[in-house]
């Protein structure tokens, strides 16, 4: 094994250009690949956050005693779904309303909040936040005592539901074309680096090499180049992100207060890796076989 | 050593490339094989280590038969089969020393090894004092020894060769025919395709003449022997 190692690291010194160019190739394959996967998991992160407007409210005609609260609150709760429960008194109702008519105050005049219904806001926990999760939900709620009022906002809940489906549809299709041109790119360009080599190959074979030992240090090869480009191509990515997308989220959002775009998770970064690693030795594997036929 | 029966191959189905020979050649026998191009000769070497399967007939290589052989078996056939071509097949990026080298990393030698075995054979080339040049900055001669050195290094039973010197000049072609003929006397068997008449004539070996995918003539070393076909 040592033997294949260091026949790898000589191949590639001896082969410094092709090598050059298959590493920046699998590196900018791979940067193409992972700027995709960075705008996507970002704008799954802005319709996760998004998704938090999904709510439900109960209404109720009265003001209701801490005890009954307690009740309804425990009960709620126990629906599967369920995030997180606030309630909603009158005062706390005209305050939310008289702060939605700023600056028309006098439609407010004479006003009391004993007109005003009392609620339960109810947010959902993430996977209840679809369609028919946020259905379900409601028709558990509406089977508790005392409960006849319930509000979602179902178009609301459809639309967005449907623009996140879409999204993520255009989002696979676009991934799966990317990857496959990015297959086709790289494998291309392993072929023509070892048809460049073929020499090699063939005289390996006639002084009787056994098709692994002339294969061995290709695949090392082919590891190293992937292993590498994936580096290069997360550190660049990595710089581009600290250079210039770090704070373009405010940009994109109009809204200053979000932090900005988020980096790749960590297990996106082992998936490169692995991806890098991966096309360099299916690529060399492949071309090696069409290859070695003496 | 080597037998050839009745063998034949064909590439395509109308282009015949060999058809019916039937060659017998010796241990430590030297036998030039000739004829004009497309003769066949070849595709008759590459027969021999095994590059190709013949349609029909059978090639055996020290009683074992070639033509049946698993793939996985081809490389120990060629462990013991030096080849050398009209156009040297050096690896452009690697010295002389490691174009040499390969035929005994492939056996698994270990590298001291290795060091004493290549020195000694690039001795033997006159190559001693260029082992770390690439073979660009070698002439064509000194290629062909180069590659000769690589062919012999692990003193192989067989040695054949494909028009070793086509691309050299008398001297030249004198130094490597003296190289053959060295290996020759140190027994072994040695099968070099090749139309130079004046290499032929110079060293009054047994002659074979292809033409057409065909043997025939054959001549030993004293006149004609026999015709086939």
């Amino acid at each position: 094994m040592g033997y294949f190692f260091s026949r790898a690291l000589t191949n590639v010194r001896q082969n410094i250009f092709v090598n050059v160019v298959t590493v920046g190739t699998i590196t900018l394959a791979l940067l193409i690949v992972s700027l995709f996967l960075l705008v996507f998991v970002n704008l799954e992160n802005a319709a996760e956050n998004w998704s938090e407007r999904v709510q439900v409210t109960v209404y109720f005609d009265h003001e209701l005693a801490v005890q009954e609260q307690a009740v309804l609150r425990g009960r709620i709760m126990a629906i599967p779904g369920a995030a997180r429960i606030g309630y909603v008194s009158r005062d706390e109702a005209l305050k939310r309303f008289t702060a939605r008519l700023r600056g028309q105050e006098t439609l407010l005049e004479g006003v009391r909040s004993d007109i005003l219904p009392t609620s339960f806001e109810i947010s959902l926990k993430r996977p209840h936040r679809d369609t028919q999760g946020v259905e379900a939900f409601v028709a558990s709620l509406k089977r508790i005592p005392g409960i006849t009022e319930v509000q979602y906002g179902e178009e609301w809940v459809r639309r967005f539901n449907t623009f996140l489906n879409f999204m993520r549809l255009v989002g696979a299709l676009l991934g799966v074309f990317l990857v496959i041109a990015v297959m086709f790119i790289v494998s291309n360009t392993i072929k023509l680096t070892i048809y460049s080599r073929r020499d090699e190959l063939e005289v390996m074979a006639l002084v009787g090499a056994t098709r692994f030992f002339i294969k061995a240090p290709f695949l090392i090869e082919g590891i190293m180049q992937g292993a590498g480009g994936a580096m290069i191509a997360v550190g660049l990515l990595w710089g581009l992100y600290e250079g210039f997308l770090h704070n373009a989220g405010s940009f994109l959002t109009f809204n200053p207060a979000t932090s900005g775009l988020a980096f790749l998770p960590l297990e996106y970064i082992y998936g490169i890796a692995v991806a890098g690693v991966l096309l360099g030795l299916i690529g060399s594997l492949t071309s090696l076989k069409r290859f070695i036929t003496v | 050593m080597i037998q050839l029966h009745n063998v034949s191959l064909a590439y395509q189905k109308d282009a015949t490339a060999l058809n019916g020979i039937t060659l017998r050649i010796e241990k430590g026998e030297f036998v030039f094989l000739t004829g004009p191009s497309g003769a066949g000769k070849t595709t008759l070497l590459r027969l021999l280590y095994g590059a190709l399967t013949p349609t029909s007939g059978q090639v055996l290589i020290d009683g074992q038969n070639v033509s049946r052989m698993a793939a996985s078996q081809i490389p120990i056939l060629r462990r013991g089969i030096g080849v050398v071509f009209q156009d040297f097949k050096l690896l452009p990026n690697r010295t002389v020393f490691e174009n040499v080298s390969i035929t005994l990393e492939v056996l698994g030698w270990g590298r001291a090894d290795i060091g004493k075995k290549v020195m000694h054979v690039l001795k033997q080339m006159g190559m001693e004092g260029k082992i770390n040049l690439t073979p660009q900055r070698l002439s064509g001669g000194e290629q062909q020894r180069v590659a000769l050195a690589r062919a012999l290094v692990n003193e192989p039973k067989i040695l054949v060769a494909d028009e070793p010197t086509g691309n050299l000049d008398d001297a030249n072609k004198n130094q490597i025919l003296n190289i053959f003929k060295e290996a020759n006397v140190r027994g072994t068997t040695v099968v070099v395709a090749t139309h130079d008449r004046r290499l032929i004539d110079n060293c009054h070996k047994r002659l074979v003449t292809l033409n057409k995918g065909e043997i025939v003539e054959q001549m030993e070393k004293e006149g004609i022997t026999g015709e086939s076909a």
